[in-house]
């Protein structure tokens, strides 16, 4: 539903009734077939949103090239007839569809539902009348989004960065952080957007690729990289494209000269007053959320933090204070795209928690009719020809193919479509092959890439095995390509669909192949994130296996004190864990390895052993790995030698239980990065600064004459964690910067400690007497995590964790179908964010287990037993471990060798095809015959 | 008539193939010689299938992947 | 606290990357779900993007 907004939510959980208003389109969605016409004749041209106004729009408009619905629509702000009936209109005129409708109104839909999810997302900071960075003063000053335009092939420039004022190109540019975030005096908004660090780095890579020579600066408090895998790109970024980070606050952009050139004066790491000259700033604007969303969680009555966005408990993470209002992504505070893509199924998983009851009464499977017996049967083709609008009858004479393409062998019928994948037309295809009693299909239009699946639905739908089916692509791989020769482009459109039409030919009906899925799913490590995933995946009806190594529940979680919003955690811990010990879905297996993993996606087979050495296999359909992590051992700082310097945690059991070695101490250091951001481990344990920030306010609350010292890399207080950072140095915290070459060190003179660290700001050594030293020492993967990465065949990162399939879009799942991760075995992670892992996995999960079989495609390797020889070739190379050699007899009673597939691991790559010296082993749809006849098809003419 | 070599390019359906199909969306122009034949895998295609190729007049083989 | 009825459908409110995550999920573990989107197009900003970090992938 697009054009849409929620206008009142109304009833409970379980029971809402949404109101929802539908603006206008002016474009009618079912007739609008996107071929652009409209926009080309509309006359009124407007700043684009989506290039962030760095390019212009029509009126009539579609807000991308990919845009999904792929359905223009009327801008009605701009558009002339709608100002002024009678003025223009001339889409209307030029629509070959018909499809424009001034006449279009509002409409209003009630919708009843059992549960809403808010994912309204955030809008970039407008630094327009800021003045200080002369936004919208000085052309050649852009915020970051503008610049992300500017370098995409799809933006105004097509990825050429030039200056807005002049169309120069651009050799030298500066990127000022925190625009619109950490800054109460700007904005108000104190919040760090967690983003833009990255963002920023982002761009200025890619900038210098785009435009060899390039100059770039970035001019930042602290560098918040501490997501996965972004330190590492922080120092490639440093070291490899030589992007320039200046620690410092620019306090101002002026214009240099008459030509757009910019003057930056700022003060430097050593004190000294710097101008600098630029070509382009660029502003890197935090997030905030948009007005339309704070009257949206108005109008549903959900609490906001200070800082505008949902209130969230850190153990319900996507919960609104309105039961049955789940929220995710930037709603409930900036996040990076991971984190939003795992918010988004953890609302999922939070919704179908009290929606389970319920599950499947809505929905409903397609039905096709029985599939036609074509054996015996004589070639009979059908050769579906699409226009594609002009994008392939612009450039390719149709009428010609088509009538080509009729005389070719086997083939009984031939039609040509203005769309061939429109609705009516998969109806009209539907007739057209019943009367025809066709019995191969061939579609000569785009790519089977994303059109394929339509096409195997319509054929199924007129009663044919979905395979017998074949793309001829005359248009990304053709029409498209060679727009300035009619006659080569038709004669390759000819081409093609003589290939298609050769290999369809040989094509014979494939049976897709169900796997059923046994409903159980076994979780792997019983802290935090594991328990959270079982206890959802029972509260949505599955039941669970649950293995803990230890004698304990709880992990890492229980020797923790707040989070970072203040929540006690071990209360929580203790009544997560009688809740999943008291649910009779649940079985926990404590003391307890794993030993032996086999199988795959819905029927794993796992063996496991107790501390009596007692084995037992579990059978489940998935696995969640959740194996934690722990804290690194450091040999720096003298922490082995002297019980003055203590880790993090240690300091939290002494002062939790009152120790007099921190209530007789006054003066205390913390050290930062013990074991992170280093050169063995380039990897940020994002838990820390905050951490250390959260102690210092707890000794400074109970003794405000404490000194307390932060020595610190980059204070990484993401998110709304700053207003912790912003209070500790109202408090008087002193946080003092060091660097990974000038590391602090730790003196015993006369029997007490002295911390040495290089001041910035003087010039010199600094010496703090300490009677405390807090390690705040790194977080490194679970030793098991090695051997449970072997046996479920899944990859580790160079550190050790466990990696996920996608960093940025399958935050959860590996790479194998059915096993996923959450908490901290992914990557060092607090509290909340484990817990969002961990519905994530359990929501992914649930994908895969609320059915009752899954379907893999017919596109598998098949052995031939006349050729086969057994040479056991292919059974190495085959990726999946899919092919194992057999003996099986003949029908003289005599035994052979032969290799055997496993359907359910083939992935229909055909390596083992490629390497078969007998022809014995080919892939399903890509034969050797079906390969030959495209290779002579293709070389006929 | 000029010279206009046929070449056969098998394109791996994850990434060359895909990356065609981009070729297209982006509207760039390349020489109308090339024709496609889509695989699962460029590890799929058979030794046998080039000299196929070859023999068959092909003046070019490519396997992308 | 709930009523005896529960829906079994599911209204996602913004259709960025993540409302689309959470629908897909959503629908995948059989419930209904309305996808409400206030633009023309889903997508959201990531849609926006040129190229995503630490993979420099594509980010459509």
């Amino acid at each position: 539903m697009t054009l849409c907004e929620v206008t009142d939510v109304a009833g409970s959980a379980g029971d809402f009734t949404v109101t929802v208003k539908e603006n206008p389109r002016y474009v009618d969605m079912d007739k609008c077939i996107a071929c652009g016409e409209c926009a080309t004749k509309c006359p009124k041209k407007v700043d684009d949103e989506y290039n962030a106004s760095t390019g212009k729009r029509k009126a009539v408009y579609v807000k991308y090239a990919q845009a999904v619905p792929l359905k223009y629509q009327i801008d009605a702000e701009a558009c002339i007839w709608l100002n002024k009936p009678g003025r223009c209109g001339a889409c209307a005129k030029i629509c070959p569809a018909g499809a424009i409708n001034f006449d279009d109104t509002e409409k209003t839909h009630n919708i009843n539902v059992g549960a809403v999810v808010l994912a309204p997302g955030f809008e970039s900071f407008d630094p327009t009348g800021t003045e200080v960075f002369g936004y919208g003063e000085y052309p050649n000053v852009i915020t970051a989004m503008q610049l992300e335009r500017y370098l995409s092939a799809s933006g105004p420039t097509e990825g050429h960065l030039v200056r807005p004022s002049d169309g120069k190109p651009v050799r030298k540019v500066a990127f000022l952080q925190c625009v619109g975030s950490r800054d109460e005096n700007l904005c108000g908004n104190g919040y760090c957007s967690s983003v833009c660090c990255m963002y920023a780095i982002k761009e200025a890579v890619i900038a210098k690729d785009h435009v060899p020579g390039l100059a770039t600066s970035i001019f930042y408090m602290d560098m918040r990289t501490h997501g996965k895998e972004f330190d590492e790109y922080y120092t490639r970024a440093r070291k490899e494209s030589g992007v320039r980070f200046v620690r410092c606050r620019v306090n101002g952009v002026e214009p240099q000269g008459d030509e757009g050139d910019l003057r930056l004066h700022y003060v430097n790491e050593k004190g000294q007053q710097i101008e600098e000259y630029f070509d382009m700033v660029v502003l890197s604007v935090g997030l905030q959320t948009p007005k339309h969303v704070l009257d949206l969680a108005k109008k549903a009555d959900i609490r906001l933090t200070p800082h505008n966005f949902a209130a969230v408990s850190d153990f319900a993470p996507v919960s609104t204070s309105q039961a049955g209002i789940f929220t995710c992504g930037a709603f409930a505070g900036p996040k990076d795209i991971p984190q939003s893509v795992m918010e988004g199924s953890a609302a999922a998983a939070a919704a179908a928690d009290i929606l389970a009851p319920a599950r499947n009464e809505l929905t409903q499977e397609k039905t096709f009719p029985p599939e036609r017996d074509i054996l015996g049967e004589e070639l009979r083709i059908g050769v579906f020809v699409c226009h594609c609008g002009s994008n392939i009858a612009g450039y390719v004479d149709v009428e010609d193919v088509a009538n080509y393409a009729d005389t070719l062998p086997g083939v009984a019928h031939v039609e040509r479509n203005l769309f061939t994948c429109s609705q009516d037309t998969q109806e009209l295809m539907v007739k057209v092959i019943k009367e025809n009693q066709l019995n191969r299909i061939v579609v000569a239009a785009c790519t089977p890439r994303t059109h394929e699946p339509l096409f195997h639905e319509t054929i199924k739908a007129a009663g044919l095995n979905e395979y017998l089916f074949e793309m001829a692509n005359i248009r990304n791989q053709n029409s498209w390509v060679h727009t300035g020769d009619k006659k080569a482009a038709t004669q390759k459109a000819k081409d093609l669909t003589r290939m298609a039409v050769a290999k369809v030919a040989w094509q014979g009906p494939l049976q897709n192949f169900a796997v059923p899925i046994t409903r159980n799913t076994l979780v792997i490590g019983g802290g935090l994130a594991g328990l959270a995933a079982a206890h959802n995946l029972a509260r949505q009806g599955f039941p669970v296996d649950l293995v803990e190594r230890s004698s304990v529940l709880g992990g890492n979680a229980i020797h923790l004190h707040n989070t970072w919003s203040g929540e006690h955690i071990p209360q929580r811990m203790y009544g997560l864990i009688k809740d999943v010990r008291n649910d009779d879905l649940i079985t926990i297996h404590m003391e307890t390895e794993v030993v032996e993993a086999e199988g795959y996606v819905g029927n794993f087979i796992t063996t496991l052993r107790n501390k009596n050495n007692e084995k037992r296999s579990i059978e489940h359909g998935v696995t969640i790995v959740a194996t934690g992590g722990t804290r690194l051992m450091p040999d720096e700082y003298g922490y082995r030698d002297h019980k003055e310097v203590v880790s993090a945690i240690e300091f939290d059991k002494l002062y939790e239980i009152r120790d007099k070695q921190v209530s007789s101490s006054n003066s205390f250091v913390f050290i930062q990065c013990v074991g992170s951001r280093d050169v063995d481990r380039n990897y940020c344990s994002k838990v820390c600064c905050t951490h250390s920030v959260q102690s210092a306010i707890e000794l400074k609350k109970e003794n405000p004459k404490r000194r307390i010292y932060i020595l610190y890399r980059d204070m990484r207080t993401y998110s709304q964690r700053e207003s912790l950072y912003k209070k500790a140095r109202e408090m008087g915290v002193i946080f003092i910067n060091y660097e990974l070459h000038g590391k602090p060190k730790v003196n015993k003179v006369d029997g007490s400690f002295e911390v040495e660290v290089w001041d910035h700001v003087l010039h010199r050594p600094l010496l703090i007497p300490a009677d405390m030293i807090i390690l705040a020492t790194a977080i490194i993967p679970n030793n098991g995590a090695k051997k449970l990465a072997q046996l479920y065949k899944v990859p580790l990162d160079n550190f050790g964790f466990f990696q996920e399939a996608h960093a940025k879009l399958r935050p959860v799942d590996f790479a194998t179908e059915g096993l996923f991760v959450a908490g901290m075995a992914h990557y060092p992670k607090p509290v909340e964010e484990s817990i969002a892992q961990a519905l994530a996995a359990s929501a992914r999960a649930a994908t895969l287990l609320s059915k009752k079989q899954v379907t893999l495609d017919g596109i598998k390797a098949q052995v031939d037993p006349d050729f086969c020889d057994g040479c056991a070739l292919c059974v190495d190379v085959c990726p999946y471990h899919a092919i194992t050699l057999i003996e099986s007899k003949d029908d003289q009673g005599e035994s052979h060798n032969l290799v055997e597939v496993n359907l359910a691991h083939c992935k229909g790559c055909g390596l083992c095809q490629g390497t078969c010296p007998k022809r014995g082993i080919s892939v399903a749809g890509f034969t050797f015959k079906q390969l030959e006849s495209q290779i002579e098809a293709a070389l006929a003419v | 008539m000029s010279y206009e070599p046929k070449i056969i390019a098998f394109c791996c359906n994850w990434c060359s193939y895909a990356a065609a199909d981009l070729a297209g969306t982006s509207r760039m122009q390349y020489p109308p010689n090339i024709r496609i034949i889509r695989v699962m895998c460029s590890g799929m295609v058979h030794p046998e299938m080039i000299l196929k190729s070859l023999t068959g007049g092909a003046d070019g083989v490519m396997v992308l992947g | 606290m709930l009523k005896n009825k529960t829906i079994g459908s599911v209204m996602v409110v913004g259709g960025g990357i993540t409302g689309m995550q959470s629908a897909l999920d959503l629908a995948d573990a059989g419930y209904f779900v309305y996808l409400v989107e206030r633009t023309g197009a889903i997508g959201g900003a990531m849609a926006q993007l040129d190229k995503t970090f630490p993979t420099n992938d594509c980010s459509m």
